[in-house]
């Protein structure tokens, strides 16, 4: 499941208030069908995390740290551990700090994987990688979920990666859940319309929000609220398009 | 609990703190010197550099996704603290030894090291933890406040015993003089030391619990 919103939007609160780091002013959390303020040892031992990155004690080799963790996790398999690292690349006595992002997030995500984390949730994993190591990235995680075993929520704002391998979206702006569905089914529950001044005035009070420029206008809208026989040229927008749109439709009301 | 006092030891705490109790115990070894500053050591540095390390390792961040319950992740680094400081007031408990079989003949201005000096020293200890673990624990990474705040209530506390050690002569004997003989008397002296010091660990450990309950990081 990829989970997007614009910056402060909510992504990482959201995270956290899932790993209980931070207190929910109201509502529950519900993992893996378990309440998570009932259960949540046991449940962190089904999740494997990785929130902004590799970021503590950089200064250790990954030998030094993968022996303290794993004595945490009772499911802890060592030759999954093993496997992970050969088939990564990742020398266990290089220190975290010589490792490159991409790198990073493989050694989380081997952690993660040893421990038998059934659930992974990873906080902006691409960010800040090349094109070539997040291609390499999104790959493992469709391998990983590809046998139904492991579930993978992924908050990004590259919208682009999901467009690749989410199954699911969960947008979120404000603070607020804007939709969760099928990728498919939510790109299709938008339209991005371009047309020139007059269709503006038709359609203005519908869109989401728009943008004019000197041939006309482009907005997004609601499926349930787009009419075909306006004759206004309509396409299914990128997942970028209504990120951007969304975001858009904040700063008009502000 | 045991995987975070070892997390702690192995990973968070360099080794270097560990060898520490020695060079400061070895402060010991001055004759007739002032020797409730040998423990004001491990605070002035031990302290700062440890609790530094924790919050530039970010080691907050990697406990918080360890599956163990906040309050289990309190008393790990309480005990660890407890840990270093018996490291130091033993070392220099047997330290104390040899300075008195080496010096047998010093006119102790301050507190001699017998075992009612250790009784005060414990005291120290008790003072600096109900301080410092409850304000640590307000943030769980921000040491400044609480470090100033414990050393300098310890400080004033070693300053004015020492004081009445040196004016007073009930106290002074009761030290330095004739109670030093009065073996009953000195034991009473390190146990009602060691009992403050648990009670007053336990006591900053709960407060300290229920801060970190309600953190969010």
């Amino acid at each position: 499941m990829g989970f997007i919103g614009a910056n402060g939007a909510g992504k990482t609160t959201t995270i956290k208030s899932i790993l209980n780091m931070i207190h929910l002013d109201r509502g529950e959390i519900h993992i893996l069908g378990k309440n998570m303020a009932e259960h949540e040892l046991e449940l962190k031992q089904d999740i494997g995390v990785a929130v902004g990155g590799m970021n503590f004690y950089t200064r250790s080799k990954i030998k030094t740290l993968t022996n303290t963790i794993k004595k945490f996790y009772k499911n802890w398999d060592e030759a999954t551990y093993r496997n992970c690292l050969r088939k990564f690349k990742l020398d266990e006595n290089k220190r975290i700090i010589e490792l490159s992002e991409g790198m990073k997030i493989k050694y989380s995500l081997s952690l993660a994987l040893s421990h038998g984390a059934k659930l992974l949730i990873l906080d902006e994993p691409t960010s800040g990688l090349d094109p070539v190591a997040r291609d390499n990235l999104l790959d493992i995680f469709q391998d990983l979920v590809v046998d139904g075993e492991i579930s993978i929520l992924f908050s990004t704002h590259i919208t682009s990666d999901l467009e690749k391998c989410a199954d699911f979206i969960t947008f979120i702006e404000n603070g607020q859940i804007i939709q969760s569905m099928e990728k498919e089914d939510f790109k299709e529950s938008y339209r991005l319309l371009n047309g020139n001044e007059s269709q503006l005035h038709q359609v203005k009070e519908k869109l989401i929000s728009y943008k004019t420029n000197s041939f006309g206008f482009t907005g997004l809208i609601h499926f349930s609220n787009y009419d075909p026989s306006a004759n206004i040229k309509a396409t299914v927008p990128t997942l970028e398009e209504i990120l951007i749109f969304f975001a858009k439709k904040e700063d008009m009301y502000v | 609990m045991y995987n975070l006092v070892m997390k702690d030891l192995k990973l968070g705490i360099n080794p270097w703190f560990l060898a520490m109790p020695f060079l400061i115990g070895a402060l010991m070894f001055i004759p007739g010197w002032i020797y409730l500053l040998v423990l004001q050591y491990f605070f002035w540095i031990s302290v700062p550099n440890i609790f530094g390390q924790f919050k530039a390792q970010n080691d907050l961040m990697l406990t918080m996704t360890l599956p163990v319950s906040r309050k289990d992740k309190v008393k790990p680094r309480i005990i660890v603290i407890v840990i270093l400081e018996l490291l130091h007031i033993f070392v220099a408990m047997i330290f104390s030894l040899f300075t008195i079989r080496l010096y047998p003949n010093v006119d102790y201005f301050f507190f001699a090291p017998y075992m009612g000096f250790w009784g005060i020293c414990f005291v120290m200890l008790a003072i600096f933890n109900i301080i410092f673990i409850p304000m640590y624990y307000k943030t769980a990474y921000k040491y400044g406040a609480a470090l100033i705040a414990s050393v300098v209530a310890t400080l004033l506390f070693s300053g004015v015993v020492q004081w009445l050690g040196i004016q007073n002569n009930f106290v002074f004997d009761t030290f330095n003089g004739s109670g030093a003989d009065d073996t009953t008397l000195q034991l009473f002296i390190l146990l009602a030391g060691i009992t403050i010091f648990a009670v007053f660990t336990i006591v900053a450990y709960n407060i300290a619990i229920k801060r970190f309950e309600k953190v969010d990081i």
